[in-house]
């Protein structure tokens, strides 16, 4: 590229860029400063940084509101139903509470418990516990979450990795029994997309924090 | 403000640099060389810190007529005393600051 295009597409990208800085003034300082750089090539990268700089800070500005923080907790409030679904509806099945395994069992596919019998049967305990933690883990890092401390990216991202040690073994269990929980693959993944994208959502909520002035 | 703190290698980098010469404004593009940080890195930090009020920002008249005010930074008390409590801890380290030009 020679130097003639660069500092025209420097200036439109600078222009994009203080346009989506959620603060006006700071935009107007990324812009300004922009005139002050005398190499069109440094220019032009410099106003390919600050339209990174600009989404950046567009991105946590929107974190960080009321509505998106209430759609978060809704949605790691069901993240964490979904642990505790398992587990509930083993525990109904073996304690012989019918009423409630038929209850729960409308909600899977196929809308029948009994289809899942032999996977109940044959999963083990620390399977369970391995749900059931990650369910726990979800909602204390809601907590975090809401009381704005560090910790809540890194307990939902260990509840991710006890679910996805859960999921992997129950996956043997279902080559060996011939039953699946999820017939379609692509609904698991798309579950685990979700659930991944809400760890790192978590942490850029926490990687923004202030510094604070003790 | 009892929050703890969650300060990045690059926030050390810009801090250590402030820190050489604390009372002098400096602006965002010499900031940019001093530290070797990119734009797009500087700029959050930056607002970041000025939300925090460990920096204090103002506009400046540029020496070249016909050019925009320019925004000028530089630590404020509050933030010298944190980079000090920072950046002086890190520094015995070795390759803690690698990077952070003269």
């Amino acid at each position: 590229m020679t130097n003639a295009p660069r500092r025209p597409i420097a200036t439109a990208l600078m222009r994009h860029a203080a346009g989506v800085m959620p603060s006006p003034e700071w935009g107007a300082a990324m812009q300004n400063e922009l005139e002050a750089i005398e190499d069109d090539r440094v220019a032009l990268n410099w106003a390919i940084g600050c339209v990174i700089a600009g989404y950046k800070e567009r991105l946590n500005a929107m974190l960080q509101t009321r509505y998106f923080r209430s759609a978060l907790a809704f949605l790691i409030v069901l993240l964490a139903l979904r642990e505790f679904f398992a587990p509930l509806l083993i525990f109904a099945y073996r304690m012989k509470y019918l009423g409630l395994a038929h209850f729960l069992g409308l909600r899977t596919a196929g809308d029948d418990y009994r289809r899942l019998i032999p996977i109940m049967d044959a999963t083990p305990s620390w399977v369970i516990l391995l749900w059931a933690a990650a369910g726990v883990l979800y909602l204390v890092a809601l907590w975090q979450m809401l009381r704005r401390t560090g910790a809540s990216y890194m307990l939902f991202f260990l509840g991710c990795v006890l679910d996805l040690a859960g999921v992997l073994a129950i996956r043997s269990i279902e080559a060996s029994t011939g039953v699946t929980t999820e017939p379609i693959p692509m609904v698991r993944l798309a579950g685990f997309l979700l659930t991944f994208s809400v760890a790192f959502v978590l942490w850029r909520m926490t990687s923004r924090r202030m510094p604070a002035v003790n | 403000m009892g929050r703890k703190l969650i300060h990045s290698r690059q926030t050390d980098r810009l801090l250590a640099v402030m820190l050489k010469e604390p009372l002098v404004w400096r602006h965002g593009y010499t900031l940019m060389k001093q530290t070797g940080l990119q734009s797009g890195t500087l700029y959050p930090i930056l607002v970041r810190l000025c939300d925090q009020g460990l920096l204090e920002a103002e506009w400046r008249e540029a020496e070249n007529s016909g050019k925009p005010p320019r925004h000028v930074y530089r630590l404020t008390s509050a933030g010298l005393a944190f980079a000090r409590e920072q950046i002086v801890p890190v520094r015995r380290k070795p390759d803690a600051l690698q990077g952070a030009k003269a």
